[in-house]
């Protein structure tokens, strides 16, 4: 104790124990024998004092503490004000954990051409004809790698890019079409396979054989499976898959198209007419309106002379910019969305560009405005601009580039810490959410068990006689309940019953606790059974003490050392057995995240290593509460039982 | 004891009886549908009446009384018929999925489950108990503390995500062990290629159930072995001069035993009858999957055979872990 302590130590002491003990000390010190007043200290101090000397078990209070709080309080923060449990995105499923996804690359910054994005990845064309690929490149299960740009665009000045949702397509300055990434639906490439499919247009054979007028090329833009190339002129090539995209045939022998685009199921176009939406679909996109949700009004009514200068494409929606700068928004929006911003007297758009579920738009005044679905705050667009020139909008985010190609600023998804899981929901936020649910059922678990085998322990050991046999029986018949096929049973009863969530949330809390409670029950008895005999309890009754009184007022606060033990490990066990049941299929189910349920499908050897991040976050997270509420509990009793002295 | 386990089966009975599913009804409708055409519907809505009932009574299902169903599946209560068909008469039930009585098609199952039970148990205890040993005697060591962290570790990592790392190691890393089943498919070994085809599978089973049981064995171990040491007689037979290792293998050892005994018979009757994780991860044929397929095929005649067989196991071990304590502890066996 006289060894120099270190600053940190010597703060804790005296923060926990005031500055008397270390005056206290010094004196000691000084007079060279103990103080003997000091060395009396209440057991419960004794305990304190003994368990803050273990650094570990300290560390482990401070980050179960934090854990908690952060299942408690980071679901109400903005954070995860958009989360809920059902949520799926199909193009965001099994992505690994990556934060760039809107990190263009530095030497791409300054000369910004396009930049286009489908699912998970961004291309980027810069203006000397290089292609740059961000954001997470390889590809689900299969081994591609959409940054493996190949040799010949590398060596190549390229003139178009464009993303799919799981492949590239460039044109380059010769007019050669060239893609990587996926080729299952012949996106790219006409494979044998591709032209032997019915279901599947292949790239058309001008371009196979003869490559691309490049000077004619108006636009190049890709799909969900699916590739068009625009060419000035109003002809169109259109090729990939038929069967997502149905209205393919009718719209690849149009001749004089303007502008094309895809949603996720049609292509949409307009013609030279430029007074509708061109799908070859009656009436899909006929009805217009100005803003989300407005009343809609018939293409013709609503355009009133005016004519479509543009159209843009999210994947349930279509956005027409008109020639006077308004725009008219046709199809559906999802429940989230960010409102049409109604711009000020003299600005109008200039181009507008869709992602997956939003719409970004730059107008006269260099201010971006964005609008359309906003879980992932993709519409909302930083306010300040002025300069903008150009937008790009792609899935998720938004890049706005000045007049030079020079970017100015992004926003939208950056990228996920953990990854996302099969339903295309980000895993971080699931495990905080999952972490709720798992520290209740394990918490109300464990205070059942508490409730029920302390007061039964109480009553048993302390009257003794038939009360005990009778309890101590019933606890024998409860501890012989083999848990998961009693579980099982139970959950196929309750499956019958179409309980909500959170009811089942509630039974699985309540069997839990039901069944764990001879265990506490059995703890209490004995200890009763020794304090029972104790001086302390004979002298009680001796001054006529009512029972009950002698029970919960001397008798418990003695046995509680042991009780809170046990609380702390049952809490760990308590969290085990619902993440092995939720795991099973038995506890917490899909929707709801439970730390169990969200490893369901590491249960499969390919897809536990092809998709290592949706197992491995978790169960590390599950391990390090368990671990740190077990060295707790170790710690307590070590501390708490005077006969392992600190002979370590 | 009898008593416990006559509750327990009542219990579960009466949950059981709750399981929807009707194999009377269903049986009936069935019969009725195959004569679809030769009856008008008020003829085979009388027919399927008819039916039900006759099946109802055959199976011993024409009451709602509980407690009646219940005595007549130990074959206490006589049927419709007057006779009695229950556990006493030797029937425990007809599965339907397998098309068997239970009591026949459930020998293989359990021989696998208690085969590879008895195996990990065996490799748990030899690994640590020495391992216990090692850190009690050498309490506050290096090694101690290595093995006190790791099986804190271990302890605390739910056994589920053991299996998923070894199967991940193991099987798609190192690809030394086949993932899943017992034999190889389409393969029809004889001799000792078909043991080393049954070893080859059963390995990574028995690695994953000996590791996950390890650590919560060792740190029991370790703190019984702690106790005994710090006991009276160690200090005497310390202070008579005797050599260390009598000290520990003999004085200390012994007492250790007893509170291991509930561990290691506990243990035992565990995975024989609790390895259903281990099971469904590795289509490992024993009863845990058998239980779980059973429940999910709604064959409950089969549910029930089983249920009663996990409780019996639980009060079973109960049942030899007192016997055994009698075994290792004298003072038990005098007082008795």
């Amino acid at each position: 104790m006289s060894k120099k302590e270190s600053g940190f130590r010597n703060w804790l002491r005296r923060t926990f124990m005031g500055a008397k003990y270390e005056e206290k000390k010094r004196q000691e010190e000084k007079n060279g024998q103990p103080d003997d007043s000091e060395l009396i200290v209440s057991p419960a101090r004794q305990v304190f004092q003994r368990f803050l000397e273990r650094r570990f078990a300290v560390f482990s209070v401070c980050l179960v503490i934090f854990m908690f709080l952060v299942v408690i309080i980071v679901p109400k923060t903005k954070f995860m004000e958009k989360y809920y449990d059902s949520f799926t995105e199909v193009t965001q499923k099994d992505l690994p954990p990556n934060m760039s996804y809107m990190s263009v690359p530095a030497e791409l910054k300054n000369e910004i051409k396009s930049i286009d994005s489908y699912g998970s990845f961004s291309v980027g064309l810069s203006k000397s004809g290089k292609v740059y690929v961000w954001g997470s490149t390889k590809l689900g299960a299969t081994s591609l790698n959409v940054a493996d740009i190949p040799q010949a665009v590398k060596d190549s000045k390229v003139a178009f890019a464009a993303a799919g949702i799981d492949h590239i397509v460039c044109i380059t300055e010769d007019g050669r079409l060239i893609g990587w990434g996926s080729n299952q639906f012949g996106q790219y490439e006409a494979t044998e396979a591709v032209l032997n499919n019915p279901n599947l247009t292949p790239v058309p054979e001008e371009i196979r054989d003869g490559g691309i007028d490049v000077a004619n090329v108006k636009k190049l833009v890709a799909g969900y499976q699916a590739t068009a190339i625009l060419m000035k002129d109003g002809t169109v090539y259109l090729w990939g898959n038929k069967q997502t995209y149905t209205n393919m045939d009718k719209l690849a022998s149009r001749k004089n198209l303007e502008d094309i685009d895809f949603t996720l199921n049609y292509i949409v176009a307009v013609d030279a007419k430029r007074n509708s939406i061109v799908t070859g679909v009656k009436n899909l996109y006929s009805t217009v309106r100005s803003t989300i949700g407005g009343a809609g009004k018939k293409m013709t009514q609503f355009l009133n002379g005016r004519k479509i200068e543009a159209i843009t494409a999210t994947s349930s929606s279509v956005c027409a910019l008109l020639d006077d700068g308004s725009i008219a928004l046709a199809g559906d929006f999802q429940n989230d969305v960010i409102q049409t911003p109604e711009l000020p007297e003299g600005e109008f758009f200039t181009e507008i560009q869709g992602g997956t579920y939003h719409y970004t738009g730059v107008t006269n005044q260099g201010h971006v405005y964005s609008f359309g679905g906003d879980h992932y705050y993709q519409a909302e667009a930083p306010k300040k601009l002025t300069t903008a020139h150009d937008i790009y909008a792609g899935a998720f985010q938004s890049y706005a580039t000045d007049e030079n190609g020079k970017l100015l600023e992004t926003w939208g998804l950056k990228g996920y810490l953990f990854g996302t899981d099969d339903q295309g929901a980000d895993i971080f936020k699931r495990v905080i959410a999952g972490g709720g649910v798992t520290m209740t059922v394990g918490a109300v678990a464990v205070i059942i068990e508490i409730l029920i085998g302390v007061t039964l322990g109480l009553l048993s050991g302390y009257f003794g006689g038939w009360v005990d046999m009778l309890v101590m029986r019933v606890a024998e018949v409860f501890s012989a309940i083999p848990l998961l096929p009693f579980m099982l049973i139970l959950s196929s009863l309750l499956s019958q019953k179409n309980l909500s969530q959170d009811e089942r949330l509630l039974m699985i809390m309540v069997i839990l606790g039901v069944l764990g409670w001879p265990g506490f029950c059995r703890i209490t008895r004995a200890q009763i059974l020794v304090a029972r005999e104790s001086e302390y309890v004979t002298a009680a009754k001796a001054m006529g003490v009512k029972e009950g009184r002698i029970a919960f007022k001397h008798i418990l606060p003695n046995v509680i050392s042991v009780i809170l033990v046990n609380i702390t490990l049952s809490f760990a066990a308590s969290m085990q057995t619902e993440t092995s049941l939720s795991f099973l299929g038995f506890g917490v189910v899909y929707p709801k995240p439970s730390w169990g349920n969200m490893l369901t499908r590491a249960s499969n050897a390919t897809a536990a290593i092809n998709f290592w991040w949706q197992w491995v976050f978790t169960s590390a997270i599950l391990i390090l509460t368990t671990v740190c509420i077990n060295t707790i509990g170790d710690t307590l009793r070590d501390v708490m039982d005077p006969k392992s002295s600190n002979d370590k | 004891m009898v008593a416990v386990f006559l509750i327990l089966t009542f219990l579960l009975f009466s949950l059981y009886q709750l399981m929807p599913g009707n194999r009377a009804y269903t049986d009936a409708r069935a019969e009725v549908n195959s004569l679809k055409n030769a009856l008008t519907p008020e003829q085979r809505e009388e027919k399927f009446q008819e039916l039900y009932l006759k099946y109802q009574r055959q199976y011993g299902t024409d009451t709602d009384n509980v407690l009646v169903l219940y005595l007549r599946w130990w074959g206490i209560m006589p049927f419709y018929n007057g006779k009695c068909s229950g556990i006493f008469q030797g029937n425990f039930g007809f599965s339907f999925d397998y098309n068997l009585p239970v009591v026949d098609m459930i020998w293989p199952f359990m021989r696998n489950s208690m085969l590879v039970g008895a195996i990990s148990e065996f490799f748990v205890l030899i690994i640590t108990i020495p391992l216990g040993i090692i850190c009690a005697t050498k309490k506050g060591s290096r090694f101690d503390r290595g093995t006190q962290l790791v099986s804190l570790i271990g302890f605390s990592t739910p056994s589920f995500i053991i299996y998923i790392i070894f199967i991940v190691f193991f099987c798609s890393i190192l690809h030394w062990f086949p993932v899943s089943g017992m034999k190889t498919p389409g393969t029809n070994y004889t001799g000792w290629a078909a043991v080393w085809d049954t070893i080859s599978h059963v390995a990574l089973p028995v690695i994953c159930l000996v590791f996950s049981s390890l650590a919560g064995v060792t740190r029991i171990a370790r703190a019984s072995m702690i106790d005994a040491l710090s006991l009276d007689c160690v200090r005497t037979a310390r202070a008579k001069g005797l050599p260390e290792k009598v000290v520990v293998y003999s004085h200390a050892w012994r007492n250790a035993l007893i509170p291991m005994v509930a561990i290691i018979v506990g243990g035992f009757f565990g995975i024989v009858g609790g390895a259903m994780i281990m099971e469904t991860f590795f289509g490992f044929k024993g009863l845990g999957l058998l239980f779980l397929n059973a429940t999910k095929n709604s064959d409950y005649d089969l549910v029930m055979f089983l249920q009663v067989i996990y409780t019996f196991l639980g009060l079973f071990s109960n049942l030899v872990i007192d016997l055994c304590y009698g075994l290792v502890d004298p003072r038990v066996r005098i007082s008795k």
